[in-house]
This record gives C-alpha cells, structure tokens and sequence, in this order.
C-alpha cells in the first residue's frame, strides 16, 4: 500500500472540525478514500463533502443578511 | 456624524506561514524555492490590487525576508507615491534564508525570543528597512509585541507610534483548533485598538506616565460572541477565515457573515462617542493558489475581492474612512483620553440564539457580562494589577503572554454545569423558603445607556418562579471610568406577595490562571472584613468558610497576579462571606447575603487593585 498523499484540495476531517480542530485528512488512493490521522474517520469525497454540510448546521443565521438597524441598543 | 475606520494592511511575505508546508507536500523544505517567492509576491501585488481598485489605501507592512527582494521593495516605493500607501514594517515574516543562516533558528514570533535576541532582530531589522527606504518606519507589529519589546523599539525607533500588538482571545483555544500545534497564547487583550501601558501590552495606560508611547491595534477585528466560545480564526475581519470557518454558501460561495461582522463593528459606534474600527490583514499564505483546505484559490480570490468591494463601497457612501496605520495612531490620540473605555454590547449574528454579550475594557479591567446569564460576569481580568509578565526564552512564560484572568467560564466552569459547584462566575442567587434561583438561568436582554462618567448596563427584568412566590427583579450595571469597579444593582421590581421577603446572595467565584489548568492558590489570602472583628483564612483547600454580619468588606489577595479584588455591598440585613476552596474545586467564593421586601435594592461594588 503506498503512503497517504493530500488532494488537490486538503480536506480537513469533518468529525474533527465538529469538536473545534482543523486536522488535514490524506487520500488513500487505493481506497479512494480520506482518512484522519487523529480519529477513526474515513470516508469518500462525497461523504466529506455531505458532513461538511452538516457542520454548518450550527450556523442558522449565516446566510442572513442583517441590517444594522436591527441591533440592539 | 459616526466615524468608522478601517486599516487594510498587506505584507509582502516571501515565505507565508502555511504556505512552504502546504505546496512544498512531498517535498523536502527549502525556503529559498523561485516559485514560492514568486507566488508569494504575486498574492501580494493581488491584494494590493484588490484594494486599490476600491479605492482603498494600505498599510504595506514590509517582512525582513521582503526587505531582500528588490521588486517587493519598488513596489512598496511606487504604490506609496501613486497611493498614498504607508511604507510601515513588521517583526511577521522574518523567516527566510537570510534570517535562518544569521540567527541558526526556525522561531519566527518575535515575542517568544530572549530579549537579547529581540533586541538584535529589531536593529537589524530596522536597520535593513532604513538601509532600503532611507528612513524609519511608523508602524511596526507581529501577532503579539510584549511590552519590554515595544518599550525597546519605542527607545530605539521614537518614530515608532502604531502597531498590530495583540490578536483578540487567541490562546488556548486556537491551540487546540491546531492540533496543540500553534503556541500563540494571548487571550485577555483588547479587542479595538488601545494605548498599552510600558509594563503590560494587553493593560492599557491610565495616564501618561503609563504610556509605552505607541497606538496599538489588534490583529483582526473578531466576533465578540463567536471567538469567545470556539476558534478564533473563523471569525474575524479575515475573509479567508471565515471560509476556514465553512461560513459560506457552498453552491453560491456567497458569505454574508462577513458583512454581519463589519456591520456589527460598526454598530459599535453606539457605545463609544461616535467611533468604531475595523480591520483588516490577511497573510498571503491565506491566498495560496493551491487553496486552503477544502476552498479553491478561485472562492479565496473572490471572497478577498468582494471584502475590499464592501470596504469601498462603505467609503463611497461615506460610512467609512481608510486609513493608514500612522494616520490612524494620529487620530486615535486626538480622539482618547486615557480612561475612556472601549465598551461592545455584541449580538450573535451567526448562530440564531440571540444571545448578547457585552464587553468592557478599560486601564482597569475588562469585563464581560453574559445576558444569557442573567447579566453574570463571565471574565474578569485585572488590568488594575498591571502586571510584569515578560514573555520569551529566558523568561517565565516564554509562549505564554495571555493576561490573567480571575474568572473565565469557559476554561473554569462558570455557572455549575458538573459536579462540584459553581465554576468562576460573579452572579446573585435569589432564595425564599429553602427554594433557590440563580439569575445564570434567567436570560435576559440588556440596553447601554453613558450617563457622564458612567456607562450603564440596564437589563430587563427578569421573572423568578418560587411554589408560592413570583419575584420580578431587575439588574443595573454600572461601569464608572476610572474607578476600577462595577457596581451591580438588584432591585426588586414587583412581588406576587408585597409583604414577602427574599435572601438575595451576590457571589463571586474566582481563581487565577491563563488556561484551562488550576494553578496553586496556596499563597492566596480570603478576608472578611468587619469593625473589630475581622478574619483572615490563609488559602489550605481546607473548604472553611467565613462570614460576618455588616461586614465591610470581602476580599481576596491573588499575589501570582498582584491583585486584590474586593466586594462590598450596600443593602438591608447585609453579611459578608468568603469561601476557601478544596483540591477538587479549588476555586474562592466571596459574596454578600442581604434580605429584600418589595420595591428594595441590594448593591454590590467589585473592586480590583494591583496587591503591593
């Protein structure tokens, strides 16, 4: 098995970027899959890119545009 | 009319943090690569460009690598003269071949080093750029400049009068976030730009005799609420921070959280006579054309772009002034007198709770007060104290240049979530007939009001629910420049039984510390004081407690941070207590019991005071 390489792009771990760390996942090619070197997340492109869906749940408001008038005072 | 300024800041780094590590993967290191330093001068020449065709003039902070290469040097020369730019200098970037073969090390924050080696990096530094430019800069900065650092440039350099001298809660948490890889600890700084003191950066001055002689400005202008909590370089004036913080659209790549942020800033106005700040610095590895984690060079590019559009436009419409760094340190001195604080009364505009912070930063303290909880004061660092705290190799602490805190809910509990009582908070417990409230659990709203020396908190009342008794009670906080206190109200506004009588217990929990790890408070001393009857409790984490009744004060010696902080009260039935820690909860307690009946207020004075 030849060792783990980045992508062009380096995704980070979504389970880690969950808890707050930013760890670059490597490709594994002959699994076509990423991995972490910290946690036991493993997963294809399509699944990295479907967490990191997820993890932005947490942010309800970050499409929304909120005008100035509406902070407090 | 408000002012809002912006400082736009570019370095034309020759070797980018994050940059030599993330192309060069697979390759062997060498800083010196022809593609890299032409990579890297080309995202500088982008971001200039990126500000300049907004109508934007910078700050171009020349790296010591930068000073070597004559392009980067003519075209510092040339946007001056067509831009109006400032030619400044920064102690960031000092990695390169010329730097690593003189000083035989990989160090690059200029902090963490002796002070002997500070002391010779600046002059040749500075030498190098007077060699270039054939005069001496105005501005300097990195991430983090201690003050015996600043004191030194200040001496050597008097032309000195701005720099990027803190970057806003990045501590423990952004140490973290990288693994327990990236050892910039400087939590407890002033978030907007302040006048340190000479003995302790994140302290500002409170008079001229205090002064370090130079306009300190942070390095980002952060969420308030976000940084706090999580990781601070996904919330910042940083477009590519906040895609680090997968804030963004990802079919449109649209991130209307940045323009939240900026506006909230702006907002901010409000709350100190007419002026708010921004700014913005964006290191050209955050650029790279090999993108940066999961966002393509292509969404960077743009979310750089459409940053600096907003800039412009704000300016266009006349809502925002650029500024140069030099130009801004000139201004702010016009403007600031020392004791004037800096206050932020911060709403979430990310996460959709509604939760509200407000915070306030003085010569004395900064404070922050959680509605969410109650109005419960959640950090507390004693600038009053101005504490020598040297950083570097040879020093103590030689990464860790955080100011001290004496509460900090998020490395030490706050209000009691676990196991074995509260955690470091200052808030009030409401008591009736064996049943008890804490107002951490009472979220409320809170309006900011400047009533000449004061800066007032209002909050709105909030409902308490005993069995048989319905308590609507209000808290004022009052912050009065210069006095080195916050005064807390509580008044009782209504009572679903008028002739009832509740206790009412002003606590604070406190400890000392700059992470998330005790440290010994065995030299801490607990005091109740009282007219003839006074008790001391030497700190043994033997859990004894004390308390007396019309007590005049209570208080605590914390001698690892030279500061003394005090509570007194005014109220009816007033007793003093104060509580010793033990080894599973070693944090102090001091507090005030008192007895309200309808309409009544009980209040409260922190007071904290350099020990010696």
């Amino acid at each position: 098995m030849a060792q783990g390489r980045k992508g062009r792009l380096n995704y980070r771990c979504p389970a880690c970027f969950m808890r707050d760390l930013d760890i670059d996942m490597f490709y594994d090619k002959d699994k076509d899959e990423y991995y972490c070197l910290r946690c036991q997340f493993t997963g294809n492109e399509a699944e990295v890119l479907a967490m990191n869906e997820q993890i932005k749940k947490k942010y309800k408001v970050m499409l929304k545009r909120i005008p100035l008038e509406d902070y407090e005072d | 009319m408000d002012k809002f300024v912006v400082n736009i800041i570019h370095r034309p780094e020759m070797v980018p943090e994050y940059a030599e590590k993330v192309t060069g993967h697979g390759k062997a290191e060498d800083i010196g690569r022809k593609a890299l330093l032409t990579e890297s001068l080309d995202i500088f020449k982008t971001q200039q460009r990126c500000a300049h065709e907004n109508g934007l003039k910078t700050t171009i902070q020349m790296t010591y690598a930068s000073l070597f290469n004559d392009e980067a040097v003519a075209l510092a020369k040339e946007h001056h003269e067509k831009y109006g730019d400032e030619i400044a200098l920064t102690l960031l970037g000092l990695p390169c071949k010329e730097f690593r073969e003189k000083y035989k090390t990989k160090d690059f924050c200029i902090w963490m080093f002796s002070m002997e080696d500070k002391k010779a990096i600046v002059r040749d530094v500075f030498e190098k750029f007077h060699e270039r430019f054939g005069f001496y800069p105005e501005s300097t900065g990195s991430y983090y400049m201690d003050a015996e650092l600043i004191n030194y440039i200040k001496a050597q350099y008097p032309t000195v009068k701005c720099a990027v001298a803190t970057c806003w809660e990045e501590g423990p948490k952004a140490y973290h976030t990288c693994n327990n890889s990236w050892y910039t600890f400087m939590d407890g700084g002033p978030w907007a730009p302040w006048i340190p003191s000479k003995v302790n950066t994140h302290a500002p001055a409170a008079n001229a005799a205090e002064d370090s002689g130079i306009v300190a400005i942070p390095h980002l202008s952060r969420d308030l609420l976000a940084c706090y909590d999580g990781n601070g370089s996904n919330f910042g004036t940083h477009p590519q921070n906040v895609l680090r913080g997968m804030i963004y659209d990802t079919k449109t790549w649209e991130f209307p959280y940045l323009y939240n942020l900026i506006d909230q800033y702006r907002h901010l106005a409000k709350y100190n006579n007419g002026y708010s700040y921004n700014m913005m610095f964006v290191g050209p590895g955050w650029m790279n054309k090999m993108g940066r984690w999961e966002a393509p060079y292509e969404l960077l590019l743009k979310s750089y772009e459409e940053g600096c559009a907003y800039y412009g436009k704000l300016k266009k419409e006349g809502k925002l002034q650029d500024m140069t760094m030099s130009e801004f340190a000139d201004y702010y001195r016009s403007k600031k007198t020392y004791t004037e604080p800096e206050c932020a009364l911060w709403n979430d505009i990310l996460y959709g709770s509604e939760k509200q912070l407000f915070w306030y930063c003085d010569p004395y303290m900064r404070a922050c007060v959680n509605m969410d909880q109650g109005g419960a004061i959640v950090d507390l660092r004693p600038y009053a104290a101005k504490l020598e705290w040297p950083v570097g190799i040879g020093t103590e602490h030689i990464q860790d240049a955080s100011y001290p805190f004496l509460i900090q809910e998020k490395y030490r509990a706050g209000y009691f979530t676990h196991y074995a009582g509260e955690g470091t908070v200052r808030s009030a417990k409401v008591c009736y007939k064996g049943e008890e409230v804490d107002l951490c659990l009472c979220r409320t709203k809170a309006h900011f009001s400047q009533n000449g020396k004061d800066r007032v908190l209002t909050l709105d009342p909030v409902d308490i629910e005993f069995e048989d008794l319905t308590v609507k009670l209000q808290s004022v906080i009052t912050f009065t420049e210069g006095s080195s206190e916050i005064k807390i109200d509580r008044k009782i506004v209504e009572m679903s039984d008028p002739a009832a009588k509740v206790d009412i217990q002003e606590y604070m929990v406190a400890c000392y510390g700059t992470t998330e790890y005790t440290e010994d408070m065995s030299s801490l001393k607990l005091r109740v004081e009282a007219k003839g009857n006074s008790v001391d409790i030497p700190y043994e984490y033997k859990c004894r407690e004390a308390s007396r009744e019309g007590a005049d004060s209570v208080s605590c010696v914390v001698p690892p941070i030279k500061t003394l902080v005090t509570l007194k009260a005014e109220g009816p039935e007033k007793a003093g207590f104060v509580r010793e820690g033990y080894a599973f909860s070693p944090m102090f307690t001091l507090g005030y019991t008192g007895k309200l009946h309808d309409k009544e207020v009980f209040t409260t004075w922190l007071k904290v005071e350099r020990a010696d």
